[in-house]
């Protein structure tokens, strides 16, 4: 899934391990979502929306439209 | 599971350790058997001892399998899902075809616990190929 991640994690200066660690989830997976390698489950496209302040839709592109 | 390497959580960490935990015993096990320690109670119904005591460390593997994947996060959860069904599907098929090759083709014998290290030799093949949860 097309994301806008790399960009805000980059913008504020994190690693993957840092953003990783405020999202609970590891540094592989932020990397997988970064390369979209892994599509998000909702909590966790949740839980990025939250921790960058930002609608979901503006992280991650709508597959369907 | 994405390998042990580049994993370093402590999740990793304890599979690494209970793998090595459950694994040196059902190697020893095995070897002692190979060894001809066991011959008295081989082909007799105390064999069957035998079978289950080897047999009980690849539970405690699976189970070990199945706890990293509860303690890691949904992308590790996902890959290790993948990596495990591709590996237990070639390990399957490997093993019908053997056995229909003895069936109808005079293949030579292999015996069935032979299924649990070709499930492992085809999960080595498939997991540095196998890093997506997306196809």
């Amino acid at each position: 899934m097309k994301n806008r991640l790399k960009l805000l994690r980059v913008e504020r200066g994190w690693t993957q391990e840092q953003l990783g660690q405020a999202l609970g989830v590891s540094r592989q997976a932020v990397n997988a979502l970064e390369t979209e390698k892994h599509d998000p489950s909702l909590d966790l496209a949740y839980r990025i929306a939250i921790l960058f302040a930002r609608p979901v839709e503006e992280i991650f592109e709508n597959p369907h439209g | 599971m994405l390998t042990p390497g580049n994993g370093g959580t402590a999740a990793h960490r304890k599979y690494v350790f209970r793998t090595m935990a459950f694994m040196i015993p059902y190697a020893i096990v095995c070897l002692t058997a190979i060894t001809g320690l066991f011959d008295g109670i081989i082909g007799k119904p105390t064999g069957w001892i035998l079978a289950v005591v080897v047999s009980l460390p690849i539970m405690g593997q699976i189970w070990s399998t199945l706890d990293l994947m509860r303690e890691s996060d949904e992308f590790v959860r996902a890959v290790t899902a993948r990596q495990f069904i591709i590996a237990s599907g070639l390990a399957m098929a490997g093993a019908t075809l053997w056995g229909f090759g003895e069936t109808f083709a005079g293949a030579p014998h292999i015996p069935a616990w032979m299924v649990y290290p070709l499930f492992w030799g085809a999960f080595g093949c498939v997991a540095p190929f196998v890093k997506s949860s997306n196809g």
